[in-house]
């Protein structure tokens, strides 16, 4: 005979094992045999052409499940060399260059590019406007000592911030004061802070576009979009499976193949274009040997 | 442009939320419910250090937490083996230490009320120590279901172990804290603000729930 | 038979009890004193409740203190001390007098049976189902006697039992002592004329020392 008492337990103790049961099935699901984990850029994982990417990946292997850990170039780099990656994919060449002499990371290649732009308050106050991008830095320095302007870093290590301070190094200048705020967040909000503080500061387009036809930045424009320095380049690694164990290094290898195969590059081409009217990025294919020079001009910017 | 699948997206993220923190909780409670009858109304030195070591580290930042398990759990840590890093069960784990010094003196201090005078009373009428232990625990579920509610929603609501141990992998380890900070740093409220809601109504439930459990006992 | 040998308690510097020699056996015996004269602690020594400071505890003969707890469970189980201000669990009133039974091993059926055959003794059988929280004072008193009763203990210790009781409930409860026969009952109380209704054995309790044996 079940009493009033006992029923209350019963009924307890199997409602808490079905929902226990429930939590580990549910969480238990979104595993798979095979899983590739991508150490990413804030700034890429952001745009969403990465899911878009995986999405279409997984339509074509279905047993394979990308994950994307989505933090800093800097950290991202870091996270790969204590083998929480299998693959990483960055844009900041002066320090993959580390990376790649150490033999941490092999098989590197160009999947695609586009440009960081500088951008700042629609007045300009700097008075930068189509000017050359070091000129630009140099105004932007001078503005900002006199007061007149604000510049805002990233100050967070990402390939960003690099090539920021790359920049800054190649007109023999370092910023500091109350002029120049360090965020210490990811693109979108530093742009996003920027256009509070009518601040000037240096984004990838992809962000800044996206941003931009959100109509998230009123007061913002882009005011220095050319110029060699200003090229970003987005590169993809395997982590080396002989230096570091436990990588899946066949998955890793599969997926970056497919990144560069005429699909995968067809999609990074075409991404955003029914969105925002234009790419966010330019596939790397038939430019491969042009990128590859930039990228090794950069790793000599950030030894100056 | 608020689409439904964005509520669709916001839903798994919640009950995955709900899911993590909840088995964070329960396994937290493994432990934590026997230091609490072990040190509630403790005399000793040693006891009373202890109680006031946890009361302190109540308000551990979480992003320190978060830090020390990541060295602990990544590959090339000493528990890097296990291969939890970026699992559901790694932020599971580090919720679960998260909560420990709260729900230990949450429930220490609501069973020393009660300990003495159950105990005894348990032995008056023949008990061995484990019958009166599970005397004791029997009269103070409320205050246990509370203490469990109260570190539910601390678990539910942190964003550093989430982010740390769990890296907002979609489909995986994203949940409403992560998500949101993911959101936001995108430059998208909307779903931001659909999971915020949630993770309102979730606190402020719970919060009710134990107001509840307070006001019957 | 309960034997106290030169016990003494005490909190910290304070003596409770000082140096008691002390017999509880077959029948009624009556600890009187005042308030804080030490009845309190008196009975839960010698219920191996508390831990005398000094002095041996013999029930039964068995040392309570200096055994190991297989020797110690069966004699603690022939002994129920029962509180002056009634403690009882949560639950119903049925729950709280079948509880020490349970601790027996009764299984819940014949353990309810029992319970109720004693709430019936007591004229309480309608409380049998209200939540325990319901309870007045004096009802709460007398299910904690019944709860005592219902192990049928060898010893039963009463610390101040008529506190919270009306006429008609002290008689009954008059009636209960009497009618136990073969249990070792000690009242603890503060209250002359109860006291006087067991004259067979009267200790003086205070300031913690037994000042007259009658």
């Amino acid at each position: 005979m079940i009493t009033g008492k006992n029923s209350k337990i019963t009924i307890a103790l199997v409602l808490a094992i079905v929902s226990i049961s429930l939590s580990l099935y549910f969480l238990q699901q979104t595993y798979s045999t095979k899983v590739l984990r991508v150490s990413t850029t804030t700034s890429l994982y952001a745009t969403g052409l990465l899911d878009r990417l995986a999405d279409e990946y997984r339509r074509l292997h279905p047993d394979i499940i990308i994950q994307f850990i989505a933090v800093g170039s800097g950290e991202a780099l870091r996270k790969a060399s204590r083998g929480d990656a299998d693959m990483v994919l960055v844009h900041a060449p002066n320090l993959e260059k580390q990376y790649v002499e150490d033999n941490t990371l092999v098989e590197g290649d160009i999947f695609a590019y586009n440009f960081f732009i500088i951008v700042g308050p629609k007045e300009d106050p700097a008075g930068i406007r189509g000017l050359d991008p070091l000129e630009a830095f140099r105004k932007i320095y001078e503005a900002g000592i006199e007061g007149r302007a604000l510049f805002v870093s990233r100050g967070d290590e990402s390939g960003t911030h690099q090539r920021e301070k790359i920049l800054w190094s190649l007109v023999g200048l370092k910023p500091s004061g109350d002029w120049y705020i360090e965020s210490g967040s990811g693109m979108s909000k530093t742009l996003l802070i920027a256009n509070e503080k009518n601040a000037y500061t240096l984004a990838d387009t992809g962000t800044y576009l996206k941003l931009k036809l959100e109509d998230r930045l009123p007061y913002l424009e882009a005011l220095v979009t050319r110029g060699d320095v200003l090229i970003n380049i987005y590169s993809v690694y395997i982590v080396n499976p002989e230096k570091i164990s436990g990588v899946n290094y066949e998955l890793a290898k599969e997926f970056k193949e497919f990144l560069v195969s005429g699909e995968g590059q067809g999609i990074i081409g075409s991404y955003g274009v029914d969105k925002y009217g234009k790419p966010l990025f330019y596939p790397a294919t038939g430019k491969k040997d042009e990128l590859k020079k930039q990228w090794l001009k950069i790793t000599e910017w950030g030894n100056v | 442009m608020y689409s439904m699948s964005i509520f669709y997206d916001a839903i798994a993220i919640a009950l995955r939320s709900l899911a993590i923190s909840g088995l964070a909780t329960l396994l937290a409670s493994t432990w934590c419910v026997p230091i609490a009858v072990k040190l509630s109304g403790t005399r000793s030195r040693v006891g009373k250090a202890i109680l006031g070591i946890l009361n302190a580290s109540i308000g551990l930042p979480t992003v320190i937490v978060g830090l020390v398990l990541y060295l602990f759990l990544s590959r090339a840590g000493p528990l890097g083996f296990l291969r939890l890093l970026y699992t559901p069960y790694a932020i599971v784990i580090g919720q679960s230490i998260l909560v420990t010094p709260l729900l230990t003196f949450l429930m220490a201090d609501s069973l020393s009320h009660l300990k003495d005078t159950i105990l005894e009373l348990a032995y008056s009428l023949g008990a061995t120590r484990r019958q009166a232990i599970l005397t004791l625990l029997r009269e103070s579920l409320p205050h246990i279901i509370s203490s469990m509610l109260v570190s539910f929603n601390r678990a539910v609501g942190e964003l550093g172990v989430a982010l740390m141990l769990g890296g907002n992998i979609r489909g995986l380890t994203r949940v409403m804290t992560t998500a949101i900070a993911l959101e936001v740093e995108k430059g998208e409220f909307e779903l931001a603000l659909t999971l915020g809601g949630f993770l309102l109504l979730t606190t402020s439930f719970i919060t009710l729930l134990i107001r509840a459990l307070r006001w019957r006992k | 038979m309960i034997k106290l040998i030169n016990v003494s308690f005490s909190y910290g510097e304070k003596n409770v009890l000082e140096d008691i020699n002390l017999v509880f056996d077959k029948g009624v015996t009556v600890v009187l004193g005042p308030n804080g004269s030490g009845k309190t602690t008196l009975l839960k020594v010698a219920a191996g409740l508390y831990k005398p400071s000094r002095g041996k505890v013999l029930i039964g003969g068995v040392n309570i203190w200096d055994s190991p707890p297989e020797t110690t469970i069966p004699i603690r189980r022939k002994i129920v001390y029962v509180h002056e201000k009634p403690i009882l669990l949560r639950g119903t009133v049925l729950y709280n007098v079948s509880y020490g039974l349970k601790l027996r091993g009764s299984d819940t059926e014949s353990s309810r049976r029992k319970a109720m055959e004693i709430l019936r003794r007591f004229g309480i059988e309608d409380l049998a189902y209200r939540n325990s929280r319901e309870l007045s004072t004096g009802q709460a008193q007398l299910v904690s006697i019944a709860r005592a009763l219902a192990v049928s203990p060898q010893y039963l210790l009463l610390d101040e039992p008529t506190s919270n009781l009306d006429k008609n409930r002290r008689a009954i409860l008059e009636e209960t002592i009497r009618n136990l026969s073969d249990t070792i009952v000690v009242v603890a109380t503060h209250d002359r004329l109860f006291a006087e209704k067991f004259p067979r054995k009267i200790v003086r309790l205070e300031n913690g020392k037994i000042v007259d044996r009658a």
